[in-house]
């Protein structure tokens, strides 16, 4: 110990010449550097986002309901009935597919979107050219094992997307030209920053809103506390699909959980439907949607709060409909 | 040509790498080369004191009989060129060089301390009490590894990708490799295991002994040691020095203290290290078998005496008067993983090896430290605020080396029961503060919902509110983990009418 204390005196008590002190500034400073509040004010772009621009491509028709047992032929047929994906597609474009992986479900149980949609989707993205497929959803069970056991995963690797799992970290904050409950709420960068936006939900009962659909499949893009999404769900998932816009919609209503959605368990909840919804307005493809499982538009919130908003419309009777059968 | 050195250095080190790689594969979904009990069910000492004490025979038992025989032909040739926590003393004690050397008889002290040990396992086993887990090596060093050096060095990976990508905008190719890798080698979380630095603490602490004595927790704590220095006593293959010239220069150099002087030499000590072979200033030394025709010379017996062994009765009835009566049920006071032993069987048969925690793909599984009592430390308990049990997921049973979470069907596994979930209503959000939340039900797995719904109009709102069917609750904590109330949640799982078999 006294051992110690002399050493300790020595060195403060040294003399340190000019040479020394200008290195252990350079020292200090290296430090200071390699510091990460430094490198983010130094380096790092701005973390806040205004949202997706609203590209507002218009489809050949309001919504093409397309029916027929091959989810994938479906899905196609669905997307041509539309005017192709080269309308929403253009040349090297890098496309973020938002599929629903978030449950530990097999395909079966109607828990996840239908593999053979997204396959469908992901061959007609780099066959309109894309450059680059992303896919990700932030998952309600555990990651890797909503991924292989849904099966999108497993088939869009096959097709080439990049299926990648979610980063907290890379996020951008929310920001709003208007006042909004989801100002600042951290959304994936990937998601925000692509060129086009596909949305890929599953049709399926949740006993909060009433029914999963597109407008509820944007939760899977959102970091942050997902369960406070759920206090006044219905505007904030509004000014979600405000903030990502999707160009397109397309909902997979193949194989539908009537019960105990959204993760369901019970084959005997699922009934076949063979029907695939594509759009380009989220709120009018969610309200056709509805009128499928016999619920009324208005009566699921996030609908009712879109319209409300003016994000889309939910009237039937004046949109463009048409109706595909094979 | 220090050839034999080398070759166990290789050995050591090559173990060494593939105790990691095995605990490091104990992920979901389990695809490593070798079982990820595979260190544990070669340890002597844990299967037969955990058979011993549990009345049963452990499938492992064979993989530690041929263990046995090995250290029979060969001698303590695991602790020398396999074990690896004596690899990480080697690693700690080669530091400092100068070192303590005791003398002939002082080493025979200190070196009885660990039969000692062995017995005290061996009184408390008969009597239905296993603590060979407590200073076992294998748990020691399986405990840091998984609990402590994994997460350590995952975060650390973590961290330096996010620190590069994020200030650089190296979102292109780097970006890339990073999400290629966290979903292969590094896992996509970084686990954290509560209270952690006290398990490294204790293996710093035995690591920290080489600093003074080399190898001085292998000369006089280790019981598997001490086990195998039981068996090695009897072993074929032998140190011999022809035409010694009693140099002395042997004898200070045994890093476990082994040599006597000259030809002398404790054959249950020697770990095979190869170290005399080459101080040997004439290269006498060497190890080999018997031949035919040479007398084998006669082993000196322990000597145990009246007074050692009243002390060894007494410290095994302590520990045994130590031990908590509990009712039988067998009351947990933690969440314990599906369908684990009865409390106190299960804290018998637990052998803290972690492999349970490793593996939990949320990392729910969690050391206990004192909440269930002394005896039940760092066994595995879930903790919903990090991680909730997976509805079809089985692996912690899958990977426990002694059945004390057995293993179960997927069928199975889903209709176990953990506890029982429960709503407080004074601090739930759809309860007390009349909002829109129902978290808990949309996570609920089963597949007729265990949370029902009740509705109530207020103030011309419908507000849906959270009621958990215990009957049908499994008490995975899905619902305890996704509420958003904070600090504390608005619904709790606890340990109430789990199955336990």
């Amino acid at each position: 110990m006294d051992r110690f204390f002399y050493n300790l005196e020595c060195f403060l008590k040294q003399q340190i010449s000019r040479a020394k002190f200008l290195k252990i500034l350079l020292g200090g400073l290296l430090l200071f550097i390699s510091n990460n509040t430094f490198l983010k004010y130094a380096f790092a772009k701005s973390s806040s986002s205004d949202g997706r621009p609203k590209k507002k491509i218009k489809g050949s028709h309001d919504l093409v309901v397309s029916e027929g047992p091959d989810p994938y032929k479906n899905t196609v047929k669905a997307v041509e009935g539309m005017g192709g994906m080269g309308r929403f597609v253009k040349n090297s474009d890098v496309v973020f597919i938002k599929a629903n992986m978030s449950w530990d479900r097999s395909p079966e149980q109607a828990g996840n979107t239908d593999p053979e949609v997204v396959a469908a989707l992901i061959d007609m993205c780099y066959k309109a050219g894309a450059k680059r497929v992303n896919m990700s959803d932030n998952t309600c069970n555990e990651a890797r094992r909503c991924y292989d056991n849904s099966g999108v995963a497993d088939i869009a690797k096959k097709k080439g997307a990049h299926v990648h799992f979610v980063d907290s970290w890379n996020v951008v904050k929310a920001q709003f030209s208007y006042n909004s409950p989801m100002s600042n709420w951290p959304v994936y960068k990937e998601a925000v920053e692509c060129d086009t936006f596909i949305n890929v939900p599953v049709l399926k009962h949740h006993r909060l809103t009433g029914l999963t659909l597109s407008m509820k499949n944007l939760m899977g893009v959102c970091s942050g506390t997902r369960g406070l999404i759920h206090v006044d769900i219905g505007r904030k998932l509004a000014d979600l699909t405000d903030f990502i816009s999707p160009e397109l919609t397309v909902i997979d209503a193949t194989k539908v959980l009537l019960r105990h959605g959204p993760s369901g368990g019970d084959l005997k909840d699922v009934a076949r439907m063979d029907t695939i919804i594509a759009g380009t307005d989220p709120v009018l493809t969610d309200a056709y949607a509805c009128t499928l499982v016999d619920r009324e538009p208005m009566s699921i919130s996030y609908i009712k709060s879109g319209v409300q908003r003016g994000y889309g419309s939910a009237d039937l009777s004046k949109a463009d409909i048409v109706k595909l059968k094979s | 040509m220090r050839k034999l050195i080398l070759l166990r250095r290789v050995s050591q080190a090559f173990f060494l790498l593939l105790f990691i790689y095995i605990l490091w594969s104990t992920t979901y979904p389990l695809t490593g080369m070798f079982p990820p009990e595979t260190f544990f069910t070669t340890n002597p000492s844990i299967m037969v004191f955990t058979s011993i004490s549990e009345r049963i025979v452990l499938p492992g038992l064979i993989f530690a009989a041929i263990m046995l025989v090995l250290t029979l032909i060969l001698g303590r040739v695991y602790c020398g060129w396999i074990c690896p926590l004596g690899t990480m003393i080697d690693l700690t004690g080669s530091l400092k060089k100068s070192k303590i050397i005791p003398g002939n008889s002082a080493n025979k002290k200190i070196r009885k301390i660990k039969f000692f040990i062995l017995g005290v396992i061996f009184v408390s086993a008969l009597a239905g009490i296993q603590v060979a887990w407590v200073l076992d090596p294998m748990g020691i060093v399986a405990r840091f590894v998984s609990l402590n050096l994994i997460p350590t060095v995952t975060l650390l990976f973590d961290k330096i990708f996010i620190v590069l990508i994020r200030n650089f905008e190296m979102y292109g190719k780097v970006y890339d490799v990073y999400r290629d890798l966290r979903a292969s080698f590094l896992g996509i979380q970084v686990h954290y295991f509560a209270s952690s630095m006290i398990i490294f603490a204790v293996f710093a602490i035995v690591c920290a002994f080489a600093l003074f004595v080399s190898r001085l927790w292998c000369r006089s704590l280790c019981p598997l040691g001490a086990f195998y220095s039981l068996v090695a006593r009897f072993s074929l293959m032998r140190r011999v020095v022809y035409k010694c010239i009693s140099c002395g220069v042997c004898t200070p150099a045994c890093r476990m203290g082994a040599i006597t002087g000259g030809t002398e030499y404790e054959k249950g000590e020697c770990i095979l290290c190869m170290d005399c072979v080459y101080v040997c200033p004439v290269n006498a030394t060497q190890f080999s078998f018997p031949k035919p025709g040479i007398k084998k010379q006669l082993e000196k017996e322990t000597d145990t005496s009246r007074k050692n062994f009243i002390i060894l009765l007494l410290s095994s009835l302590f520990l045994m008067g130590s031990k908590k009566k509990k009712g039988k049920g067998g009351e947990s006071l933690v969440i314990r993983p599906p369908a684990a032993l009865k409390e106190k069987d299960f804290y018998d048969r637990c052998i803290r090896c972690g492999n349970c925690m490793k593996v939990c793909p949320t990392n729910g599984l969690q050391p206990v430290m004192l909440q269930a009592g002394l005896e039940s430390i760092w066994t595995p308990h879930l903790v919903p605020e990090i991680g909730y049990c997976e509805y079809q997921c089985t692996l912690c049973g899958n990977v426990c080396p002694t059945g004390a979470i057995p293993k179960i069907s997927k069928d199975k596994k889903m209709k176990t029961k953990l506890g029982t979930a429960k709503v407080e209503r004074s601090k739930c959000l759809a309860w007390e503060h009349k909002l829109e939340c129902l978290v808990c039900e949309e996570h609920c797995p089963i597949a007729e919902k265990a949370i029902k719904v009740v509705e109530e109009t207020f103030e011309g709102k419908t507000i849906k509110k959270p009621v958990v069917d215990p009957n049908l609750c499994v008490g995975c904590g899905i619902c305890q983990t996704k509420c958003p109330v904070r600090p504390v949640r608005a619904i709790r799982v606890t340990p109430k009418n789990a199955d336990r078999t």
